[in-house]
């Protein structure tokens, strides 16, 4: 079992109501301003009148261990954490927006104190063994923090069996954060 | 967008000046509350954690208030909480939006009448309670006591009601008996002995199949039943929604029906149609525990699922196949028997037929299935004297509830009384009345304007306070001592404590400190200790705690109790009958249906919409209609109305554009509500969510949001038996904006 | 197949970034535009001294080793214009305290950090060989040390011009570079982009020469812009080829790009593409030009390289927007 941690994230997608629960637990614990959100939900519907199918999902930033917006930082304000998480520092960050342009995700914004934000995954908390903001307040539980290291006891677990996706996987960004997809039979 | 600055400052001072405490304090407390420049990892050695529960529902879950140099920072779930277990629906996360909210009320009020205006003027509390006591001493002296009527909503109310009672007034009505679950727990009583309760008895995170009627939760966002059918998702849970519309809960379920709407009883018939006749019912439970099957059947016989078919729109085959699969994972398996119970006049009957469906599955405290919780044995506080009530119940329907003390009439009751004038006083404790009296907003104003007074204590302006004599600000649930949460049942039964986190802002008050202000004011003497603490102490002391322990948690947590029978257990019903009364005699006798019949609702005329209402997960209607932490999110800021994409071309509509409604009566929307072009609805029927559409421009942030649903009703239809009011016979078109 | 349909409901309210990328205003497509002049403008005067020196082409000198005016005042604008330019980026910082982080560190795989380092090494050779050019001008100010480096750069002018002129390919091309390794805006990833900003820049510096120069060192620039359009003619349609033969990502922006109705200051991006940009900024100014070196002298000299400038400065405005309207790599 390796000691570095490496952080991400199973997100299961069967039991998100889109309640947004996790978006308010992240504006108050992070102190995100008014406008703006490191973390989103997504409802979406597909078919038609009555064959329609639903997923409900939270989304944020996927924590890539190929970030585009590290790769594309001109002052390395944007880096990977020794944790497996890519974090800024907002010292260094010069609110240039390169890593806006350069996430497929969309997951950050620009603060409007000058730098460059979104989900830094609660480091502040993981560092004292907490889970996120996010995770903690999920009343379907349907947010996991996970360890990709100890990948075959907690992660695998949960996804074990089950139509698992990751979000423009072919972007090459090797994100962080697993999908249970929706489509997924009760108990699978 | 920027609410927290966008406040108009002219305005604001304006107002503050006549109403709130000083500006300065609110704009820093605003500025700090709602503002981000504050960074989120300051160090502060003086944080602490409160452990309370919330209000803004009525389910009350346990949550954690975190402070940082004196301001709520952030409501995170009980840990210690079973209905929380440390997770929050959104709305509890919300609470730093209603106490920091710069439009709350800071003052008491009187209104004040100079030539043809009135005007509320600020007061002192002591000029507010000596008038208030006056008032209401001279009503009572002239018309008598049962000539003061109070509503109430919300968990702050018992004090009022104790001091109403010392004052010998019993008239106490609760909206959400009308509009929600009095039909339930009605309707369940009849046929149980006991009530489904808060939260429900469905042990539904063990079940392998639940059938839901409308019931839409993951928008209904009840946290701990949210919780647990995530749970039971996770575990193999298969989910049949039956509703109009594609809710989040139908996106769950293994099959989504578009059943018409107003038909349910008639699918329920048809369900239990196929069980009987397919042999598919457990015939032990129903002999043993069951009485009138054979009328039960008598009436269902025809209901068979080609006929079913016709009504409800779903094919025959589907409902075969539904009951049979229903029966095949019985007794794990049952029918939800919903919040919001009440849509037209037969949510009585509606209910029964669904805890009859599960009585012939043999689901009773069966795991899966149909669960009586326990309650936490805490006594009831000791009853103090009061003069003698010259009746206990006020309602006139007969199967009006009689167990409940804080209801002794229906709300709509009181609206008819005060139009008859035989109700002269209101004192609303936490009731928007124009917004939820569903006898239509037209109708409660009438009412309102007919009163010789009214009092409301909330803690906002909302549209009622516009219509009192006297309003009396309460401070939030964040600031304040209430009586314990104890008289629920569920799996851990379990006693918990509203505390305040921080003191009350501006010149806000406790209930328990007004109410006792009032009681001095009134000569009542002996009706509350020495002060709320002390009170509290004695009844904690009474299970071996005190007041102390409970303050570090929020909450005593008994043993889990035991849900499920043992295999030749006898079980007995609090029923006339000492069985689930399949056919109920005492309904028949009062000359109503034994056995739930389907009863044709009206059609919506040509080029009008059935009207369906329902939650978003972000939102309590008016509890959070001003709350701009709750608001922020696109999908929280206004409601939609859902069009079907036929009816939209149909009428010329598109996708996001304004358009004002009219109903069936000619009313036509205040304001312009946006259009939601969707698969997710039929086509007969629009919906829109309540709680929008606040007229009263003192609401800063709701006003002018959305449309307002209840302006909309104009029809009510009233369940004769228990005195509920359906409104769902309500059609809307569309006026294209000019 | 039945007909299906994609309801999608989100609570992402991000300014700037919902409903689309905003995040780069008009201070970027001047920056853009303004870099790539100042890249022709190095790239066409160092290319006119070695010729003029080595195989004697171009216009009359001035005389003591002056070259023509217009490659005086090109010389002098060049790096004056990147200067501008520059100004543009820094304002464009939203956190303008920290402009020192980018000078702290090298990293090597963001462009815009190789960006800030070639604006860095630009100055000094565009500097000196502006100074050359004028020398006439600053030797009468009789400062030592720049009598120094005039003496300097005048023995190894050939050496200066020469780099300047890769100097110059290289900022042009990082222009369009900076934008074209942002892969998840699929209208930017093109690697065509480099190009045609080369060329574009090119083209516009021509037109700037052309229309300071004096009379007689007209026709020279005529020419060069007329190459260059034309270049830069067949480099777009590539562009556009490439853009709606590809992948569903890329093709979806092209189309943004070439046929959307995106408004941009009331315009659609379908006009201000077709109508602004390719037919105003390329196909009449060349028709112009080819008229003008065939000997048709029009009687508004200006008309054509106005043209082709404000052509070059649409092109990098809706370039740097259609690539921010359009959603991200799918
Ligand atoms: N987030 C949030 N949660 C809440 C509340 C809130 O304000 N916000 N309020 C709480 C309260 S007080 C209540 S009462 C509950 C209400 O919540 P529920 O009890 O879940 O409400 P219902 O009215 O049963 O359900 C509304 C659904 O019924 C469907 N429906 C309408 N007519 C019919 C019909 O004739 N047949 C069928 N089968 N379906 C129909 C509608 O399309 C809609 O999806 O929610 C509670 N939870
Ligand atoms: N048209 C229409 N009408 C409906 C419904 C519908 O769907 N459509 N739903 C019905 C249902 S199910 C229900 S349960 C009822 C709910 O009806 P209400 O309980 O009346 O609902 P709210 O609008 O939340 O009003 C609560 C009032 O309490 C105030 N308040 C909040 N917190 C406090 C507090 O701590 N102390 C005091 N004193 N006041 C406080 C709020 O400011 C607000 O004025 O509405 C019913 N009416
Ligand atoms: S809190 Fe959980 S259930 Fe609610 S939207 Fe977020 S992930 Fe989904
Ligand atoms: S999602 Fe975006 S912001 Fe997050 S690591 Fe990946 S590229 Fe960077
Ligand atoms: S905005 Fe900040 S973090 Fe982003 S690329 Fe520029 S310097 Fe790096
Ligand atoms: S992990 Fe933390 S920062 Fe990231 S979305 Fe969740 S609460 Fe916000
Ligand atoms: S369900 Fe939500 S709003 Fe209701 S009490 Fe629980 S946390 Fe509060
Ligand atoms: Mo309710």
């Amino acid at each position: 079992m390796a000691d570095k941690k490496n952080y991400g994230m199973v997100i299961d997608t069967r039991v998100c109501v889109a309640c947004s629960a996790c978006v308010y637990a992240c504006k108050s614990e992070n102190s995100i301003p008014e406008g703006y959100c490191r973390d989103w939900v997504v409802q979406e519907t597909n078919g038609t009148y009555p064959r329609l199918s639903m997923e409900n999902r939270s989304e944020r930033c996927q924590h890539c261990a190929k970030a585009p917006c590290v790769i594309y930082c001109p002052t390395g304000a944007s880096h990977y954490s020794e944790d497996g998480t890519v974090q800024i520092n907002r010292s260094r960050c010069t609110g240039c927006k390169a890593c806006l342009a350069a996430c497929p995700y969309d997951a950050r914004y620009v603060h409007p104190e000058g730098f460059a934000d979104k989900c830094s995954l609660c480091k502040h908390r993981l560092d004292k063994g907490l889970e996120t903001a996010c995770v903690s307040v999920c009343p379907t539980t349907s947010l996991n923090l996970v360890d990709l290291n100890n990948h075959e006891e907690e992660a695998l677990n949960m996804m074990n069996g089950k139509e698992v996706y990751q979000q423009k996987e072919h972007a090459g960004t090797n994100p962080s954060l697993y999908w249970i997809s929706a489509r997924n039979k009760p108990g699978a | 967008m920027n609410h927290g600055h966008d406040l108009n400052r002219r305005d604001f001072l304006k107002i503050s000046s006549l109403f709130l405490a000083g500006s300065a304090a609110i704009s820093s407390q605003v500025g700090q509350a709602l503002s981000s420049t504050n960074t989120a990892y300051a160090k502060d050695d003086r944080e602490k954690v409160v452990h309370s529960f919330c209000e803004h529902c009525f389910w009350r879950c346990g949550i954690a208030a975190h402070v940082r140099n004196g301001k709520i920072y952030k409501i995170t779930g009980s840990e210690h909480h079973p209905l929380s277990n440390g997770k929050l629906c959104p709305r509890g996360t919300g609470g730093i939006g209603q106490i920091y909210d710069p439009d709350r009320l800071a003052h008491p009020l009187i209104r004040e009448r100079k030539g043809g205006t009135s005007n509320l003027r600020k007061a002192s509390w002591d000029e507010a309670i000596t008038y208030t006591a006056e008032k209401l001493y001279q009503i009572k002296e002239k018309y008598g006591p049962e000539s003061i009527a109070m509503l109430h909503h919300g968990y702050g109310y018992t004090f009022f009601k104790e001091m109403f009672k010392a004052f010998g007034v019993n008239k106490f009505a609760k909206p959400s008996y009308d509009f929600c679950c009095g039909p339930r727990l009605q309707g369940y009583t009849m046929t149980y002995g006991h009530g489904s309760g808060t939260p429900e008895g469905i042990d539904i995170m063990n079940s392998k199949y639940l059938l839901f009627f409308g019931t839409h939760y993951g928008e209904n966002m009840h946290n701990t039943a949210v919780q647990e059918i995530s749970e039971g998702i996770r575990r193999g849970l298969k989910i049949v929604v039956f509703d109009p519309r594609f809710s989040t809960l139908a996106g769950k379920a293994e099959k989504w029906l578009p059943i018409k709407p107003g038909t349910d009883i008639a699918m329920m018939q048809a369900l239990m149609n196929v069980l009987i006749s397919e042999d598919l019912y457990d015939k032990k439970f129903v002999t043993e525990n069951t009485v009138g099957f054979d009328e039960l059947w008598a009436e269902v016989q025809q209901m068979t699922p080609e006929k079913a078919a016709s009504i409800t729109d779903i094919p025959a085959d589907e409902i075969r196949e539904i009951a049979r699969t229903f029966a095949s994972y019985a007794p794990a398996a049952a029918v939800h028997p919903g919040r919001r119970t009440q849509w037209y006049a037969d949510g009585t009957q509606r209910v029964r037929a669904i805890a009859i469906l599960n009585a012939l599955t043999g689901n009773y405290k069966m795991p899966g299935g149909v669960v009586k919780y326990e309650k936490y044995k805490l006594p009831k506080p000791e009853a103090h004297p009061h003069p003698h009530f010259k009746k206990e119940v006020w309602s006139k329907y007969p199967f009006f509830v009689q167990t409940k003390p804080e209801n002794s009439i229906t709300s709509h009751e009181v609206v008819q009384q005060t139009l008859e004038e035989e109700i002269k006083a209101w004192f609303v404790y936490g009731v928007n009345v124009p917004e939820t009296i569903t006898l239509g907003r037209k109708t409660a104003i009438e009412a309102m304007q007919k009163l010789d007074f009214m009092v409301a204590v909330d803690t906002l302006p909302m549209e009622v306070t516009g219509y009192a004599d006297i309003v009396l600000p309460e401070c939030t649930y964040l600031e304040r001592y209430d009586d314990l949460d104890g008289g629920r049942p569920y799996r851990t039964p379990f006693v918990a404590l509203r505390q305040p986190v921080v003191e009350p802002m501006f010149d806000s008050k406790p209930g328990n400190e007004i109410a006792r202000m009032m009681a001095e004011k009134l000569d009542l003497h002996g009706v509350f200790e020495d002060s709320v603490e002390t009170y509290l102490d004695k009844r904690l002391k009474k299970v071996g705690s005190s007041l102390e322990e409970v303050e570090k948690t929020g909450v005593l947590v008994g043993e889990p109790t035991n849900l499920y029978r043992k295999p030749d257990e006898k079980l007995s019903f609090k029923t006339p009958s000492g069985k689930i009364e399949l056919a109920s005699a005492q309904l028949k006798s009062a000359g109503f249906d034994a056995v739930p019949k389907y009863i044709k609702h009206p059609d919506p005329p040509q080029g009008y919409y059935r009207i369906l209402t329902g939650r978003k997960p972000m939102l309590t209607f008016g509890r959070t209609a001003n709350n701009r932490f709750l608001n922020e999110l696109p999908t929280a800021r206004e409601n939609e109305i859902w069009v079907n994409p036929r009816i939209a071309k149909k009428h010329a509509l598109s996708h996001g554009e304004y358009v004002h409604l009219k109903n069936q009566a000619g009313i036509v929307s205040e304001f312009p509500i946006k259009v939601k072009v969707t698969e997710r609805i039929r086509e007969d029927s629009v919906y829109m969510v309540h709680g929008y559409g606040h007229y009263y421009k003192k609401l800063k942030w709701a006003y002018r949001k959305g449309a307002s649903h209840n302006q909309l009703i104009s029809k009510a239809d009233i369940d004769q038996s228990i005195g509920a009011v359906g409104f769902q016979n309500n059609f809307v078109t569309f006026i294209k904006e000019a | 197949m039945t007909e299906t349909t994609t309801e999608i409901i989100s609570t992402k309210m991000n300014p700037n970034v919902v409903p689309h990328l905003h995040i780069w205003e008009w201070h970027i497509p001047i920056y853009l535009f303004l870099g790539g002049l100042a890249g022709g403008l190095l790239i066409i005067t160092a290319v006119m001294i070695v010729a003029k020196r080595y195989f004697g082409i171009g216009p009359q000198d001035e005389g003591e080793g002056c070259p023509c005016l217009a490659v005086r005042l090109g010389s002098a604008l060049s790096p004056i214009l990147l200067g501008i330019g520059m100004l543009f980026l820094f304002l464009d910082l939203a956190n303008k305290f920290y402009v020192w982080a980018f000078y702290t560190t090298i990293q090597p795989t963001s462009p815009m950090s190789a960006g800030s380092w070639i604006l860095i090494a630009f100055f000094p050779m565009a500097v000196l060989q502006a100074m050359l050019v004028n020398k006439q001008f600053l030797r009468k100010l009789n400062i030592g040390i720049v009598n120094k480096l005039i003496s300097w750069t005048e023995d190894h002018l050939t050496l200066v011009a020469l780099l300047n002129a890769h100097i110059g390919i290289g900022i042009g091309i990082y222009t369009g570079i900076l934008l074209s390794f942002f892969y998840a805006r699929p209208l930017w990833s093109s690697s065509i982009l480099g190009m045609l900003f080369l060329v574009s820049g090119i083209s516009s510096a021509a037109a700037l020469m052309l229309l300071f120069a004096p009379k007689h060192e007209k026709p020279i620039y005529s020419k060069i812009d007329a190459n260059a359009l034309w270049i830069e003619m067949i480099i777009v349609g590539l562009f556009v080829l490439g853009g709606i033969t590809g992948p569903a990502n890329t093709s979806g922006a092209m189309m943004h790009l070439i046929a959307g109705d995106h408004q941009l200051a009331g315009m659609s991006y379908m006009l201000w593409f077709w109508g602004g940009f390719v037919a105003l900024g390329l196909i009449v100014p060349m028709f112009l030009e080819f008229l003008e070196t065939v000997g048709v002298h029009i009687k508004y000299p200006q008309v054509a390289p106005v043209l082709v400038l404000m052509g070059g400065l649409i092109l990098r405005f809706l370039i740097v927007f259609a690539g921010q309207t359009y959603h991200t790599f799918m």
